[in-house]
């Protein structure tokens, strides 16, 4: 066994990923293992102003607020301190820096959460602990001895109801007399020794545990994992012994489980409940968000309010040709009225004012055609700004609101991780454990949104695999929509040969990834909180945060998407693709030739691919086989930027590359089988 | 026998756990050798999910086969 004490190097303290903080300000840290009801104390602590940011390299979220004088932190939910995951080093570093740790405990899980409570004890922090669902605990016949725990650990305890605000009023007492607790005797000794060596004696515990990255911060090397197992083991036994002085239980270590918690991880009732969920989410997301309240938004508020006014107040000095279909309930031009301005609509009124009266109440489209190309890039039918702005906010940001939302529910109840373990044996097939499901479902919302939650995954290989099955095989809800159309028109036949052949593709692809890939899928190990009803205050700030987040991350990739498919337009290379695709369209998947049109739209929006195959005319065997191909082909540029900006961009243009030939190949193949 | 083999409804006593970080974590959480824990579900391929000390935890069959527990 390595001593950490001797082998010192001249050393640096590295505070590279800090979140920024204020010097002079006290730093409060709640910290606290997952679902105890950290977020419930922080809101109620905080007030308005919450700072909500990815620690620096992760996707882990800090939220930051000022209370009173004090700068409080909330850190992800960890069940002790180590560096385990992105999620305990993060919580790691803010613990490490904080001046007192607020403890959350959770009183029907002491056993499992003390560890915790422990081990900052331990590292000789200034702790104050809040024994949190005395509702929940009293339910269950736990009975806590509050006084007694603040003797035996040697720190104040205030016992809580934070959901009901009971008890939290403690809380601002609590922050004062926070104070060292009695710490574990063995190890005492040897932090003194190790002091010399390290700042403090939080991070001389870490050493002694075998930290690694905090080792490595100092210049030493860390102490094995065979005496950290020994320290676990006497803290373990530490909070076994306090245990048993502090709590009273009339059933011993019975739980009280929900019916419905039970019924969805049992093999015969939770695949049912599953659909009865995935079928509520279609109702909720898929009809209610994808088609009555986009079709409003896009189409109302983005395309002929927005849009068309900032299309006309370009027009208004540039020379412009305006077209007005009208058109029928059934969506087809009736009629068509052009309108030339070779100055600019300013310059002529009267020509404006009857272009904007042709309508005379009738349903209608305008197409701004402008004569400088720079307008049209900008501004045109697929102009990088006007485009953008409707699908972005109009069409994208009501559906990842509402898959956010949804999930954020299906979050707080408790269910996900019951799904997750339901799954985990049909996703281990494809190399994946049941914490992929959550990524899987997000896909048919928006792929770009589903790739970037891939981080939650254990290992890269894990992430490898569900993006590269994201991006390939999983039609995004803005294509399902067009897919569905189309394949309602192709019958019942072309639907089954579609869902079949998409589904055993994927299953295909995941299998034999599953088994080239090196490594070997991480284990499933995973916690299944009691279920509960969310409350509606968390739910909605999740659903803000992660949709602001979203947006945040992808929208600078769809403008820059649409400014690619812009340029190629405008230069000419968009016909020249096409006039390229042509041989592959017309022999190889048998489909007319403006099939190619529709496969390069497909880039920009994947909706724009599959809704350009609608006026073609094809009939239902060459509908399947555009349809495998536009489904296998491309994302949208702007999961394909997400994707190479996750996985790098080697694996990511392997990625890509593959899924065009795979595309092209299999749609091929089904074509001249079918055709 | 392994966990892995335990069906639901059965209660057994923990007699060795993996070694490693995944060991660690076990003892955090309080899943140590000695701890009683019983078989809430068993999902076929087999996924568990197991109760001790008031918690419910689910672990994947390859974990699962990797302790061993006596029966009770
Ligand atoms: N019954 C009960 N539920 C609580 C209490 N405190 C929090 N909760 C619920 O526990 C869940 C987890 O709380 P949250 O603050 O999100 O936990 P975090 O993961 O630690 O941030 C939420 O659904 C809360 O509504 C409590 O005192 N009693
Ligand atoms: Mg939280």
């Amino acid at each position: 066994m390595s001593d950490p004490t001797i082998q010192h190097k001249p050393h640096k303290h590295l505070r590279t990923n800090a979140l920024p903080t204020d010097p002079l300000k006290t730093r409060i840290v709640l910290v606290g293992n997952p679902n105890v009801g950290k977020s419930v104390v922080f809101n109620y602590l905080s007030g308005l102003y919450v700072d909500v940011s990815n620690f620096p390299g992760t996707t882990v979220e800090v939220s930051k607020a000022s209370y009173l004088h004090y700068e409080l932190f909330d850190t992800p939910g960890i069940y002790g301190v180590s560096s385990f995951n992105d999620e305990e080093r993060v919580a790691r570093d803010i613990i490490l820096n904080g001046d007192i740790i607020l403890n959350i405990v959770d009183a029907v899980h002491l056993e499992r959460d003390l560890f915790l409570t422990q081990q900052l004890i331990d590292m000789g922090k200034r702790v104050g602990l809040i024994v949190n669902m005395l509702d929940e605990a009293k339910r269950q016949k736990v009975a806590i001895d509050l006084e007694r725990l603040e003797e035996e650990l040697g720190i104040p305890v205030v016992g809580t109801i934070a959901v009901k605000k009971k008890g939290l009023e403690g809380i601002h007492e609590l922050v004062v007399r926070a104070s060292e607790g009695n710490q574990s005797r063995g190890l005492h000794a040897e932090l003194h020794a190790m002091l010399a060596t390290v700042g403090s004696q939080g991070e001389a515990v870490l050493l002694l545990e075998g930290d690694a990255i905090i080792a490595e911060r100092h210049g030493v090397t860390a102490a094995d994992v065979s005496r950290r197992e020994e320290i676990y083991i006497d803290r373990r036994n530490r909070v076994n012994t306090v245990l048993q002085r502090v709590v009273t239980d009339a059933e011993t270590g019975k739980r009280i489980a929900s019916v419905f918690g039970r019924w969805s991880v049992n093999p015969i009732l939770g695949f049912p409940i599953l659909v009865l969920i995935l079928y509520a989410l279609y109702l909720f997301v898929g009809v209610f968000v994808a088609q009555d309240v986009v079709n409003f938004t896009e189409n109302v508020i983005g395309r002929n309010f927005v849009e068309f006014h900032i299309k006309s107040w370009v027009a208004q000095n540039a020379a412009t040709t305006i077209a007005v279909d009208i058109l029928d309930a059934r969506g087809n031009v009736t009629d068509t009225g052009t309108f030339r301005f070779a100055d600019g609509t300013k310059a002529d009124y009267n020509l404006w004012a009857a272009a904007r009266d042709y309508p005379e109440g009738r349903d209608a489209e305008y197409t701004f055609t402008y004569d400088n190309p720079w307008l049209v890039l900008f501004f045109g039918e697929f102009g990088a700004v006007t485009m953008t702005l409707t699908y972005l906010l109009f069409l994208l940001m009501p559906l990842v609101l509402g898959f956010y939302f949804a999930l954020s529910i299906l979050e707080d109840s408790g269910y996900l991780p019951r799904l997750a373990t339901l799954v985990d044996r049909l996703l281990r097939y494809i190399g994946l454990n049941g914490r992929a499901v959550i990524p899987l479902i997000l896909g048919f919302g928006c792929v770009t949104m589903a790739t970037i939650t891939t981080r939650l995954l254990g290992s890269q290989r894990e992430k490898t695999i569900a993006t590269t099955i994201l991006q390939l095989a999983i039609p995004c809800s803005a294509q399902l929509g067009v897919i569905a159309a189309l394949l309602a028109t192709a019958g019942i036949t072309a639907t089954v040969i579609y869902s079949g052949v998409i589904f055993s593709f994927l299953v295909l692809v995941g299998t034999v990834m599953n088994h080239s890939l090196p490594g070997e899928t991480s284990p499933l190990l995973i916690d299944l909180p009691r279920m509960r009803l969310p409350q509606v205050d968390n739910v909605v700030k999740k659903t803000l945060y992660k949709t602001w987040f979203f947006m945040k991350e992808a929208s600078p990739w769809f403008f820059i998407g649409a400014l690619t498919v812009g340029v190629l337009q405008v230069t000419g290379a968009l016909v020249w693709i096409m006039d390229a695709m042509e041989p592959l369209v017309v022999q190889w998947l048998q489909l007319p030739r403006e099939a190619a049109t529709a496969f390069v739209m497909g880039l920009v929006r994947r909706d724009f691919g599959a809704a350009g195959l609608y006026h073609l005319g094809l009939d239902p065997y060459q509908t399947v086989a555009a349809l495998v191909t536009i489904t296998l082909f491309v994302p949208c540029v702007a999961s394909l930027m997400v994707m190479l900006k996750e996985r790098g961009v080697r694996e990511g243009m392997i990625i890509w590359v593959g899924s065009l030939v795979l595309a092209l190949t299999i749609g091929g193949v089904v074509s001249q089988i079918l055709i | 026998m392994q966990l892995a083999t335990m069906v639901k409804g059965m209660r057994g006593r923990i007699e060795r756990l993996p070694a490693g970080e995944i060991r660690s974590h076990f003892i955090r959480i309080g899943l140590v050798e000695g701890a009683i824990v019983s078989c809430m579900e068993k999902l076929p391929g087999g996924t568990i999910v197991l109760e001790f000390s008031r918690q419910e935890v689910a672990l994947s069959g390859d974990l699962a086969r990797s302790i061993e527990i006596s029966q009770l």
